[in-house]
């Protein structure tokens, strides 16, 4: 039966991202200075808000395994980690093909791609943790801590970077994102595309979860099988 | 420089669809092998018994 | 006061051989002198990166001695032996970071000097301003760093790991120390919007020093 609900919303979200495609090359117009390029950004920043409700999904499960000490909060943490890198993934890189483009360069350390890049790293560095430790009880609660540590000093390198870039000028401007976005039609897309992408990162962190059960049964049957 | 600008939000727009399906391949090929192991070990757990 | 107990005895067993404090320090002075060479010391440009640069030197330092924290207790289970005591995770914890403190400023404190003539920056006006930032920046990297070589004591690639969580982690306080200390570096006091940079770094400190002090039990309890 949850099979089936999968598979329902799996469908749901892809009809909606190929409504919204369809959408966004045809029917919307152009941005005034950057030309048709600037669609990439209707998956940039969805994609950034999706990677960010992971890392609190992230944050809330990694404290609730260490109140409650149950492995399935871990087994959320961990699949919320992994889905938010991926979508974060989405928005570094488009966010580099995007620049290319606007700015001319592959690459700026203007506040906000540097502190993409940072988060990319803490985070990744939670899952390398976890390969680390076989236990799954250490794996867990070594990594929730690390995940809580990790929340805190990015959201604290958030501001910093902020301000460390403004004292330093750089060569670009930093992009504004949709507050001031006026065109109605515009922002209504974001919306609904962040809508798809979250969606569909709620799916895919379900799924993961249901893996992280199959392995633990796997471990338990293989003991069992192993005894006889 | 147009034609460079469309060509380019292809290329970022492919980026996007092509990274999150490369992550759903990932969790299906992890989901095949997985079901295969389970399906084994249970069938090994039956034989024995 | 027994993690100051704890931190002499870590300290007493650190200059019984002097190991990790030599090679520290060798390898502070080897990583000054390849800086020399990928940045030219004399030109004007330094005066800019002088606090990155030193931090680095800093950071490396750091993580061979954070690395040795815990891990000098792994032989003849002395860690278990720690744990199974009544002394508190906590109180371990901090005694640790005392001892990992007080080596890094050890090493710190010899650096400057070396730097100063190295790079032929005068950094005598501000010496004790200077201190002081060395002192919190130490004190962010070195209660993070003792977490985190808790964290890793069992894994295998320890060395590796340690360094690849902690900095990260640790760059608000990194950026921080460094842009205070390139102010005091070319001799001005710190004022105006550059406090913005103390109150982080002062604020970061604070709450990694509650946060560990909260959740170090959690770790160390196997």
């Amino acid at each position: 039966m949850a099979k089936n609900i999968r598979l329902g919303l799996g469908a749901l979200v892809g009809m909606l991202l190929l409504r919204n495609l369809y959408i966004i090359l045809f029917n919307l117009p152009d941005e005034m200075e950057q030309g048709p390029v600037y669609r990439i950004f209707y998956y940039h920043l969805p994609a950034f808000f999706a990677a960010i409700l992971c890392y609190i999904t992230a944050l809330v499960a990694s404290s609730m395994y260490l109140i409650k000490k149950n492995l399935r909060y871990d087994a959320i943490a961990m699949s919320a980690t992994e889905v938010g890198l991926a979508f974060a993934a989405v928005n570094l890189i488009t966010g580099m093909i995007w620049g290319r483009i606007s700015w001319g360069i592959w690459w700026a350390w203007d506040a906000r791609l540097t502190w993409a890049l940072i988060c990319w790293l803490v985070y990744f560095g939670y899952l390398m943790l976890r390969q680390a430790i076989d236990d799954p009880t250490e794996r867990a609660k070594n990594s929730a801590v690390l995940s809580i540590f990790a929340f805190v000093s990015v959201a604290i390198t958030y501001k910093a970077i902020e301000w460390w870039r403004t004292q330093h000028p750089g060569p670009v401007l930093s992009i504004r994102t949709g507050k001031q976005l006026i065109d109605p039609v515009m922002e209504n897309m974001l919306y609904m595309n962040f809508l798809a992408l979250a969606t569909l990162a709620v799916l895919m962190v379900i799924i993961r979860l249901n893996q992280e059960e199959m392995q633990r049964q796997i471990d338990g049957l293989r003991r069992r099988a192993h005894a006889i | 420089m147009d034609d460079r600008n469309i060509q380019f939000m292809f290329w970022g727009l492919a980026t996007a669809w092509g990274l999150l399906a490369i992550y759903v391949v990932m969790l299906a090929a992890r989901e095949g092998r997985l079901k295969k192991q389970l399906d084994s070990l249970k069938r090994m757990i039956e034989e024995k018994q | 006061m027994v993690f100051l107990q704890i931190a002499a005895k870590d300290l007493r067993s650190e200059l019984r051989t002097k190991e990790s404090l030599n090679a520290s320090l060798s390898f502070a002075v080897v990583i000054l002198l390849l800086f020399s060479f990928a940045f030219d010391p004399s030109s004007e440009a330094v005066a800019e990166f002088s606090g990155g640069l030193l931090w680095l030197v800093f950071a490396f330092a750091g993580a061979l001695i954070l690395n040795r924290s815990f891990a000098r207790e792994l032989p003849n289970d002395c860690l278990e032996v720690l744990i199974a005591s009544p002394v508190s995770g906590a109180q371990l914890f901090l005694g640790k970071t005392v001892a990992s403190f007080v080596l890094l400023m050890t090493i710190e404190v010899i650096c400057l000097p070396i730097f100063g003539i190295f790079y032929d920056i005068t950094w005598t006006p501000q010496a004790l301003p200077l201190l002081g930032i060395f002192a919190l920046g130490t004190w962010g990297m070195t209660i993070l760093g003792t977490l985190f070589s808790a964290l890793t004591v069992n894994l295998s690639l320890r060395e590796l790991m340690l360094p690849m969580l902690l900095y990260p982690l640790m760059l608000p306080a990194l950026m921080a120390a460094m842009r205070l200390t390139t102010i005091l570096l070319a001799g001005n006091a710190i004022a105006g919007n550059d406090m913005v940079w103390l109150r982080l770094l002062i604020g970061f400190d604070i709450i990694f020093t509650v946060l560990s002090l909260a959740l170090v039990e959690t770790i160390l309890v196997r």
